[in-house]
């Protein structure tokens, strides 16, 4: 077999072991639960609390990650390194274990103080938002420093030779040039969240109606063997999983640059 | 008048040591020197992009030393164009008209002919990405010239051009500077640029400054075997002071044997007999004496007589490769196409070279 039709081959496999995967998924659809199922109340809270907690978790990502990401990019600074492999934590360790460790973290003096003074997390629903800020801040600034480190710090250069302030720089010049890898940046940032579990379900426990997020819920239906619940959780989220590969194609398509 | 004191820059493995330099209004001054001598830096430094050691800028009576770059005055234009790719051109030129708030109306006039002398009024609603190397070049000089800086700073402006557009643009920057006068600072490493558009001329070499001067002093007599070196010198001879004669002001040299007279009034007292020196001449300054041609009075002291070893056609001019009889000097020539038709020379043949006094240059 020639050198090209087995690279290609293996490309092939890989994507009928994930059609298969979701096809099979269609074995069990249209059951006596299936459509009771998808118009539960539950299902559609569920749907609702992940879009939202998904949403304001990114956000906030975003709001710290976007200056951070442009500080490790453009910057050097005493600790950049350290910083900058601490963003990874997130990825390496288990989100179980770092659910957990905001357990314990609330259940310190300062993490109590916190919670009566201020917001409750612990099995509440900011505890969602929390987990999954913690999942992917580190990862939306990596990937968005990624991107800002593909814009040449020249083209700011030029923009402060000619007269504008490092603020104006950024947002007329580095900020549209990077535009599109920012934006992927931010959608695969909020598929990570929307999907994430184990932080989540340990932080904010499972509460059909209050913390049960579509992940959180799959779970449940498949412990308690709803499996026609499962199945249209699952498909659900498929279903918003290929938008969002979508959405991050058609920010792929980029503008003819040097 | 541009004035740069004692600006010290130490970054990575670069060491630039007390750097100055000084520019008057509406000069075109290079920074000649070495690929990867900091030359950069300085530019990044001068804009305020890079905090040096020490150092002090002056715009006018203005100092900026202390400024953020915005606030300076200066035009950048860095060897990567780095045109903005998400505005038309027409956007880039206006950019820094823009960002400083400046008045359109006023400008309005200044642009437009700036325009037409860059030749650019087709591609003002285009991108970047759909012009060539040239057009790109224009407009990168155009958008830094258009808000009016106080001094232009320009990196490697010629280089990644191919060689009829580099002529181009060369004479493009020319006119411009004629038409326009923007104070200039140029960094290249390359000499026929900084020869063919610099009216003053610094050279600096290893992170020193080696020489600074008018062009003609810079390329007819520099200051050091580094610098004849780096200007691509070709005839360098070792040389031994051998008399002194006052009465006709003349220094009296020997290279191989053979005596060479130049005037002493270039050297003062510096010259004494016996010293060992640099002799140089450029090859385009070397004579062949046409046979049966009267020679003038100034080329009659260093006449040689010698033979043509090789010839190389370098299209707009030739190469000879001449060697003395007596001592075996190789001199490389340089002479213009007509002349060397006219001259009828070939390989092997013998022919006498004068050498103008002026030309010759010792170096310590």
């Amino acid at each position: 077999m020639s050198f090209r039709y087995t690279m290609i081959g293996a490309a092939i496999c890989i994507f009928i072991f994930y059609l298969g995967l979701i096809l099979s998924l269609f074995y069990f659809v249209g059951g006596k639960g299936f459509w009771e199922a998808l118009l539960h109340p539950n299902t559609l809270f569920s749907i609702r609390l992940s879009l939202m907690a998904a949403t304001i978790a990114t956000f906030f990502a975003v709001l710290i990650g976007l200056p951070s990401a442009y500080a490790l990019s453009r910057f050097k600074f005493v600790g950049k390194g350290i910083l900058d492999t601490f963003l990874e934590i997130p990825m390496i360790i288990s989100p179980i274990a770092l659910g957990a460790a905001f357990l314990v973290f609330f259940n310190t003096p300062l993490g109590e103080l916190i919670q009566t003074k201020g917001i409750f997390f612990v099995f509440e629903v900011p505890g969602i938002v929390l987990a999954q800020f913690a999942t992917i801040a580190g990862l939306v600034t990596r990937l968005m420093k990624a991107s800002l480190d593909e814009i040449s710090p020249r083209y700011e250069a030029v923009a402060r030779s000619l007269g504008s302030s490092p603020w104006q720089a950024f947002y007329r010049v580095t900020l549209p040039l990077s535009f599109r890898g920012l934006l992927a940046s931010i959608i695969l940032s909020w598929a990570k969240a929307f999907g994430e579990f184990g932080a989540t379900v340990t932080l904010a426990g499972a509460m059909p109606g209050k913390t049960e997020t579509m992940p959180i819920a799959i779970f449940t239906a498949l412990a308690s063997a709803n499996i026609d619940k499962a199945i249209v959780l699952i498909l659900i989220l498929v279903a918003f999983g290929l938008l969002i590969l979508y959405g991050v194609r058609l920010t792929g398509k980029r503008y003819r640059y040097d | 008048m541009i004035r740069i004191e004692g600006l010290t820059i130490l970054f990575e493995s670069f060491k630039i040591m007390n750097f100055n330099i000084q520019i008057e209004e509406g000069g075109f001054h290079f920074l000649l020197g070495p690929t990867g001598s900091g030359k950069t830096l300085i530019l990044e430094s001068i804009m305020g992009l890079r905090k040096p050691k020490t150092g002090r800028i002056w715009i006018g009576d203005r100092e900026v030393q202390g400024l953020p770059p915005e606030r300076r005055g200066i035009s950048y234009v860095p060897q990567d164009l780095a045109l903005f790719p998400h505005l038309k051109v027409k956007e880039n030129i206006l950019f820094g008209i823009k960002a400083r708030d400046l008045d359109m109306k006023i400008y309005e006039e200044y642009v437009a002919a700036l325009i037409e002398v860059m030749k650019i009024d087709h591609l003002l609603e285009r991108y970047p990405a759909y012009l060539s190397g040239g057009e790109k070049k224009r407009v990168a000089l155009l958008r830094a010239l258009a808000p009016k800086p106080k001094l232009l700073l320009l990196d490697e402006p010629l280089s990644g051009l191919d060689p009829s557009i580099k002529i181009d643009i060369q004479h493009l920057l020319k006119n411009l500077h004629t038409s326009f006068h923007p104070t200039t600072l140029c960094v290249t490493h390359d000499f026929e640029e900084a020869y063919s558009l610099g009216d003053g001329i610094t050279i600096f070499i290893d992170g020193k400054v080696e020489q600074v001067g008018k062009r003609d002093d810079v390329f007819l007599r520099p200051k050091s075997i580094k610098v004849a070196h780096f200007l691509g010198a070709k005839n360098l001879y070792k040389a031994r002071i051998l008399k002194s004669d006052g009465l006709l002001q003349r220094l009296i040299l020997r290279v191989n044997g053979l005596q060479f007279s130049i005037p002493a009034s270039l050297y003062q007292d510096q010259m004494e007999v016996g010293k060992e020196v640099d002799l140089f001449i450029r090859p385009e300054e070397v004579m062949i004496i046409r046979e049966g041609k009267p020679v003038k009075d100034s080329l009659r002291r260093n006449i040689f007589e010698g033979k043509i070893l090789d010839i190389a056609d370098k299209e707009r001019y030739h190469l000879v490769y001449f060697q003395t009889m007596e001592g075996k000097i190789p001199f490389e020539i340089s002479i213009p196409n007509y002349a060397f038709r006219n001259l009828k020379l070939s390989i092997g043949k013998i022919v006498r070279i004068a050498l103008r006094e002026e030309s010759l240059w010792l170096m310590t």
